[in-house]
């Protein structure tokens, strides 16, 4: 089959590869009909995440059609369209039975690894590294799906793929950032990041019933496309002091809720900031936390910092004086996805939501490699790429 | 929880220069200059690995090593079921890591380590105490390993089920060196231990050891196949018969 191989920094091609097989008795194939490219893919393409080898496959976001199932697989059958939540998560374990499946326990092959980093691994994630467990990822004609039993969602009869694929990742992290904001009536959230994750947690801010979301980014296309959302914007480029402005739009208290949606790779100028990107190329970090920092400084007092940007290391010049001051609420990590799969999907098909208005990019996979450069440099107004790995690639 | 033991202990040798030092030296500095070359994270525990090598190869000489581990784990079953699943031999393969349990009847087992080289060899183990779904206590004499142990089961708090601990002391007449390589590849006591109680676990609670052998990759290249070393993978891909438990 065809698949897209990470081969280094800045290098990612198609390969044939073989067809994946049945290895545990609870595993199934599924033939991807759709999959998609992450801001997450992002930071193994730009070689940020530690533990990944030539020749791995990526993709966590992906769906498609059972093909065939293990011995032991009591729920699915060939022929059954179902998305892959991007966790992998055993269903058994003291997390997965209290709903927080991306803790799982039992599902990393090298949980050692992250143990070793981070003191304790969570589960395993598809397509994302050998310390999060090295599984072969869905940008690819087929995939093999572990603990197939506990993850893939079923989607119902109608719902055509680019309605649903996003459950796999990019809606629930969005949901989940908003949820982790306790939102009462009448408060105000601020999301930093217009991508993907930032668009899905200012639509789920509303749905959770915030009054007011402000959203920042510097590319027009993701300001408007998060104001048809119904967000107020603000071009972070535009303004001298954020913090300071995000003050002034808010009567003097700050928002009451601010959500990360941008992580480790936030972009930024001044002095912080060329620090920030010092530190990286010299290897002594992985991460640039500016928004943090300005996250934690706008936030209001008692309110609730929410990080679904994904940070890998040890965080420096956090301002966790200001933190402790305002007596803030930190909540943060891979989503649980499993956890919304019932109440999304029934989102979904009530109307409340369609979650292909994120997608500017529909590919083959074939051109999967050219399309990791036009997502990552925001070329071509590009927010969201799925891509198609049975279509023929664009005539060149 | 401590152990005493009466492990007798071995008289320092007089240092010299052995083929493991020399071995060491050449490996040491490879590993050094691929981390180096590599830099980030990975770069950084290759330099790292190699430099403890250096190090082992100009003090290391044959000196027996004295180790401590403990290990526990949560497992969400009872006692009772988790020891009698232990009870019984023929589910001990699959979750072992590294070594081979076999059981030679009267309270005695022997045990092997796989096949690596230069530490293959068998010795026995004689289970010197033990109460069902409470603990086991053993002891090992063997000139290549000596160790003595015990292995607990302590319901948790709430509905968590049992915490299980190993605890263990050996003493090994390898040096350092050896000691860093065995970790280098997994085969160090202590990650003998972690990793066997932790696929007994996985094969309890979610019923299979979860493992990527025989998935699809793409080219490897000679780094990729370095790093895999690295990460105590297999260099090749090979396709495994299925993982299971078998006495349920
Ligand atoms: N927690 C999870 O489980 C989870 C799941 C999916 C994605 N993520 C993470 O969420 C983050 C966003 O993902 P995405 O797909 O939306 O990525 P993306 O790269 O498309 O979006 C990031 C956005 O942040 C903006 N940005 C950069 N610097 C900024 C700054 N200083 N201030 C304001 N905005 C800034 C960029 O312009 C971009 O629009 C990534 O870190 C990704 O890894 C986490
Ligand atoms: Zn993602
Ligand atoms: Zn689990």
């Amino acid at each position: 089959m065809k698949a897209l191989c990470w081969q280094g920094k800045n290098r990612v091609r198609i390969e044939q590869v073989d067809d994946p097989r049945i290895i545990n008795d609870r595993d199934a194939i599924v033939r991807v009909t759709r999959t998609a490219i992450c801001g997450s893919d992002l930071h193994l393409f730009d070689g940020y995440i530690p533990t990944m080898e030539p020749g791995d496959i990526l993709g966590h976001e992906f769906m498609g059609e059972v093909v065939e199932v293990g011995p032991e697989v009591r729920k699915l059958k060939r022929g059954d369209r179902v998305v892959m939540p991007f966790t992998i998560a055993c269903g058994q374990c003291y997390y997965c039975k209290n709903d927080l499946w991306s803790a799982c326990d039992n599902t990393n092959p090298n949980a050692w690894m992250m143990e070793k980093m981070y003191g304790f691994s969570g589960s395993a994630l598809f397509g994302y590294s050998h310390m999060m467990g090295g599984y072969a990822g869905g940008q690819a004609q087929f995939a093999r799906v572990p603990f197939a039993d506990v993850g893939p969602i079923k989607v119902p009869e109608g719902l055509p793929d680019d309605q649903v694929l996003f459950l796999s990742d990019i809606f629930p992290t969005g949901f989940m950032a908003a949820e982790n904001c306790d939102i009462k009536p009448g408060q105000v959230v601020a999301v930093w990041g217009c991508g993907p994750v930032g668009q899905f947690a200012i639509r789920s801010a509303f749905l959770l019933g915030a009054e007011r979301v402000i959203a920042i980014d510097r590319y027009a296309e993701r300001l408007k496309m998060a104001r048809a959302g119904g967000a107020e914007i603000i071009n972070y480029q535009e303004v001298d002091d954020l913090v300071e402005e995000l003050k002034w739009v808010t009567g003097g208290r700050g928002p009451d809720a601010v959500i990360d949606a941008v992580g480790l790779e936030a972009h930024g100028t001044g002095i912080m900031a060329f620090y920030d990107y010092s530190r990286q190329r010299m290897k002594v970090s992985f991460d640039r936390p500016m928004v943090l920092r300005q996250a934690i400084q706008a936030c209001a007092k008692g309110g609730v910092v929410s990080i679904p940007g994904v940070y890998g290391g040890i965080l420096d010049k956090l301002p966790f004086g200001s933190a402790f001051g305002k007596g803030l609420i930190f909540k943060m990590g891979q989503t649980h996805v499993h956890r919304y799969r019932q109440t999304l999907m029934e989102k979904i098909q009530a109307g409340a939501i369609d979650p292909s208005f994120v997608i500017t990019h529909r590919l083959s996979l074939d051109d999967a490699p050219e399309a990791y450069f036009t997502f990552r440099d925001k070329q071509d107004q590009c927010i969201k790429v799925v891509l198609d790995p049975w279509q023929e690639a664009r005539a060149a | 929880m401590t152990i005493t033991t009466s492990i007798p202990r071995k008289t320092q040798d007089e240092p010299s220069p052995n083929l493991e030092s020399i071995l060491m030296l050449a490996s040491g500095a490879a590993l050094a200059g691929l981390g180096i070359w590599r830099r980030g994270w990975t770069g950084a525990a290759l330099a790292g690995g190699g430099a403890c090598l250096l190090y082992g190869a100009a003090t290391g000489f044959r000196r027996p090593y004295q180790g401590r581990v403990r290990v526990a784990v949560t497992i969400v079953k009872d006692s009772e079921e988790i020891y009698s699943f232990l009870s019984n031999p023929g589910n001990w393969a699959p979750f072992l890591h590294a070594i081979e349990l076999e059981n030679r009847g009267a309270g005695r087992l022997s045990l092997r380590f796989g096949n690596p080289p230069g530490i293959d060899f068998e010795s026995q183990i004689e289970i010197t105490d033990h109460k069902p779904a409470d603990y086991v206590a053993w002891a090992s004499d063997h000139a290549m390993l000596s160790h003595r142990g015990v292995m607990r089961f302590k319901k948790a708090p709430g509905d968590r089920g049992t915490e299980v601990s190993v605890a263990l002391e050996y003493n090994a007449p390898a040096g350092p060196v050896a000691h860093a390589l065995a970790a280098l590849v997994g085969w160090h006591p202590e990650q003998v231990v972690r990793e066997s109680l932790r696929h007994l676990k996985q094969l309890l609670e979610a019923g299979e050891i979860p493992t990527t052998e025989g998935q699809p990759v793409g080219a490897r290249g000679v780094k990729g196949a370095a790093l895999r070393v690295l990460h105590r993978e297999p260099p090749r891909e090979a396709i495994p018969a299925p993982l299971r438990a078998t006495g349920d």
